[in-house]
């Protein structure tokens, strides 16, 4: 019987190949075919491959993503934005903007992890490789216009995260993060897997143009099916870019991957689960804007003010900035909740601060890890200033962007989602976020006022286990006002903690040599911070240019 | 309602196997206690003379995932050779790209020892190298003393 089945002729009717346009998907083309090329040529020569020529390797290959992306940019404003490969992808402002920015943070990542993997002593290309792979999967999210390719987007950014965030395989939290991100991201995966296919029962497409065109002309009776798939799918989305209830992997991910790995997954796996999110709710799913507002707005709400709130408990410098990233993943769904256009270039240009601003943070994170990359209590950080001045300032200046201060492109980040919010009704949404934007500024500044104003002498805080996350143990200076306080009250509160005067370090050097090519990292990061933070609008311009193909 | 009544079929056929066999395993089952020949690892009458090892070498599940690998090469290349005429040239193409990334994780196992069977070979230079005596001091270090607790 087998036999006859497998006989009988195939009816596949008339394949027809689409028609490609190669210029569209040529970024992430570039990523995997330079992947696969570093990796052939790891695999031939005879030695492992030194890690200088993976660098320049990685940096070259972004470099042409990025130049690539500069010509879809032009091509895209002489032709205007269009699907390609028969209606799969879009080549409009927003996705070349992405990919732009994706291109840019994988460049600053192999400068940084240079001089990390060099420290550690690890040979071999397979870190560009997982990293360039992961990159492209985070493309074409952000150019996909059929469910099923952002769900390929997701899996191929996120198994070579798995991989990368278990890459120092000498460390046991490592290991541990690694597996805990696995499991759960396996999870979310196919929770949203679940959602494209309801949705696709609901709507009887997955392509995201014709989803919009299904709703626009037909009303549903009973959309219980597309509003669970609609739902299911947000907690995909919701798992990636770490927004709450769907956080709990993010501090011990973040803490145990490699720093570099960290800044990398915080910075492309939420820019390319952004991008998704913003193009699935507001071209597909727009009519019905009505029903997912207010999931957006409690997932809104619930990021900001936990990500803040439980930052403030952190002695771990990693997990502080594990739970900033939760926090500003609040700030950037505050852009999606107003669903109109101004809220996506606000969250495109929130993801654009974002994304160098904690690179920047995680390279210095890197290097004052020293090797092995275990050392980031907080107290290592007391006196940095005074060993360190230039590496402190760098630091002062990404934590105060990140906190949202003047002359900075954070605070035009927070300002433009912020009024996006207030054009579209939710003020509620706007105060709450300014809120916690200033308990969040107690948090910046305290790692701040501990590099400038302690001493190397200066006592040690008490010990306490790093990351032991207490929801309820509120500080009492975490209301508004009282974060504004002026810098010794911060300062006397840091001291009166401490108890005993601790021998700080006596074994470890004092200062901490920072590789070249991190020091370009950082330099680049923190000038991309001030300098469009000074001099806005080029950068804002760009951002607004950048608008969603179909958005009604 | 009437297109669903597959689905509860179905179900009431999974339903129903599911009990016909555990009825029937409880009724046909012998209920006779199970003799030591019967636990043995392998029920083919011979009693096993000593105990089977424990561990066993990490190039066995290597070499499993290598497998996969190159199967699902061959899943993709069936449905290509069935529309091989639809999609001449450019099939053609797009096998060959997907059949070269293959090809290099391929040599990227070959270049890391994957499939060198062996006594293991490092790539990373400075280890000092492996002779009789180096072994023999290097067992007799890790031997427990006489009088400690295993």
């Amino acid at each position: 019987m087998i036999a006859s089945l497998l006989a009988t002729p195939v009816n596949t009717g008339k394949l027809v190949v689409p028609h490609i346009r190669y210029l569209s998907i040529l970024p992430p083309m570039i990523m995997i075919g330079g992947a696969v090329l570093l990796l052939a040529l790891a695999s031939l020569v005879s030695r492992p491959l030194r890690v200088r020529v993976g660098t320049w390797g990685t940096v070259l290959i972004s470099g042409t993503a990025l130049g690539i992306s500069l010509w879809q940019w032009t091509d895209v404003g002489d032709h205007g934005a269009h699907t390609y490969v028969a209606h799969a992808v879009v080549m409009d402002g927003f996705s070349v903007l992405i990919t732009m920015l994706i291109s840019a943070a994988m460049l600053v990542t192999a400068l940084v992890a240079d001089g990390y993997l060099n420290r550690e002593g690890v040979e071999g290309s397979e870190f560009y490789v997982l990293a360039l792979v992961s990159a492209s999967g985070a493309m074409l999210m952000g150019m996909a216009n059929d469910l099923i390719i952002v769900f390929l987007g997701l899996e191929i950014l996120s198994i070579a995260l798995y991989v990368l965030t278990a890459y120092n395989h000498r460390r046991g939290a490592s290991g541990e993060a690694a597996l805990k991100y696995f499991l759960l991201g396996g999870f979310s995966s196919a929770i949203f897997v679940y959602g494209i296919a309801l949705t696709y029962g609901a709507t009887g497409s997955t392509n995201l143009t014709q989803i919009a065109d299904f709703l626009a002309k037909n009303v549903l009776l009973t959309d219980g099916l597309l509003l669970a798939g609609v739902s299911l799918l947000l907690v995909g989305f919701g798992f990636k870019v770490a927004a709450v209830p769907f956080h709990m992997w993010t501090p011990d991910v973040y803490q145990g991957a490699p720093s570099p790995v960290t800044g990398f997954m915080a910075a492309v796996a939420k820019a390319g689960a952004f991008a998704a999110l913003l193009r699935v709710l507001l071209s597909s799913f727009g009519v019905i804007s009505s029903d997912w507002r207010p999931i957006i707005f409690g997932m809104a709400v619930l990021s900001l003010v936990l990500g803040s709130v439980l930052a403030l408990r952190q002695r771990d410098v990693k997990r502080m900035l594990a739970y900033s990233s939760i926090n500003h993943a609040g700030f950037i769904l505050l852009g999606v909740e107003s669903a109109r256009a101004s809220g996506v270039s606000a969250s495109l240009y929130y993801l654009f601060a974002y994304t160098f601003m904690t690179i920047g943070s995680f390279a210095i994170v890197t290097v004052l890890g020293r090797e092995g990359d275990g050392d980031h209590d907080l107290t290592r950080y007391r006196g940095l200033a005074r060993r360190q001045p230039v590496l402190a300032l760098a630091f002062a200046v990404l934590l105060l962007a990140q906190a949202g201060a003047p002359f900075t492109t954070g605070l035009w980040a927070k300002l433009q989602v912020v009024f996006a919010a207030i054009s579209g009704g939710s003020v509620p949404l706007a105060v709450i976020a300014m809120v916690t934007a200033v308990i969040a500024g107690y948090f910046y500044l305290r790692v701040a006022v501990l590099m400038y104003a302690g001493g190397d002498d200066a006592r040690a805080d008490a010990p306490q286990p790093a990351g032991s996350p207490e929801p309820h143990a509120m500080i009492s200076f975490a209301s508004p006002e009282g974060a504004h306080a002026n810098v010794t009250t911060i300062n006397d509160e840091l001291l009166m903690t401490g108890e005993a005067p601790a021998p700080f370090g006596e074994d470890l050097p004092s200062v901490l040599p920072v590789p070249a090519l991190t020091g370009v990292a950082i330099g680049l990061c923190v000038g991309v911070t001030v300098v469009f933070g000074v001099w806005p609008s080029p950068l804002v311009d760009f951002a607004h240019q950048a608008s969603l193909l179909f958005l009604g | 309602m009437d297109q669903y009544l597959p689905i509860l079929l179905l179900g009431l056929l999974g339903l129903g196997f599911t009990v016909f066999s555990l009825v029937s395993s409880a009724i046909l089952a012998p209920r006779k206690k199970p003799s030591a020949a019967k636990l043995s690892p392998y029920e083919c009458g011979i009693v096993p003379n000593r105990e089977p090892p424990q561990r066993f070498p990490v190039r066995f599940y290597l070499v499993s995932m290598i497998f996969i690998i190159f199967d699902i090469e061959i899943v993709f290349l069936y449905p290509w050779a069935v529309v091989f005429h639809q999609i001449a040239t450019f099939g053609l193409i797009e096998v060959i790209v997907f059949a070269a990334v293959v090809f290099v994780s391929f040599l990227y196992l070959i270049s890391n020892g994957a499939l060198t069977w062996g006594p293991p070979k490092t790539l990373q230079s400075g280890l000092p190298a492996r002779t009789s005596d180096s072994t023999i001091s290097r067992i007799s270090a890790a031997r427990p003393e006489p009088g400690e607790a295993a």
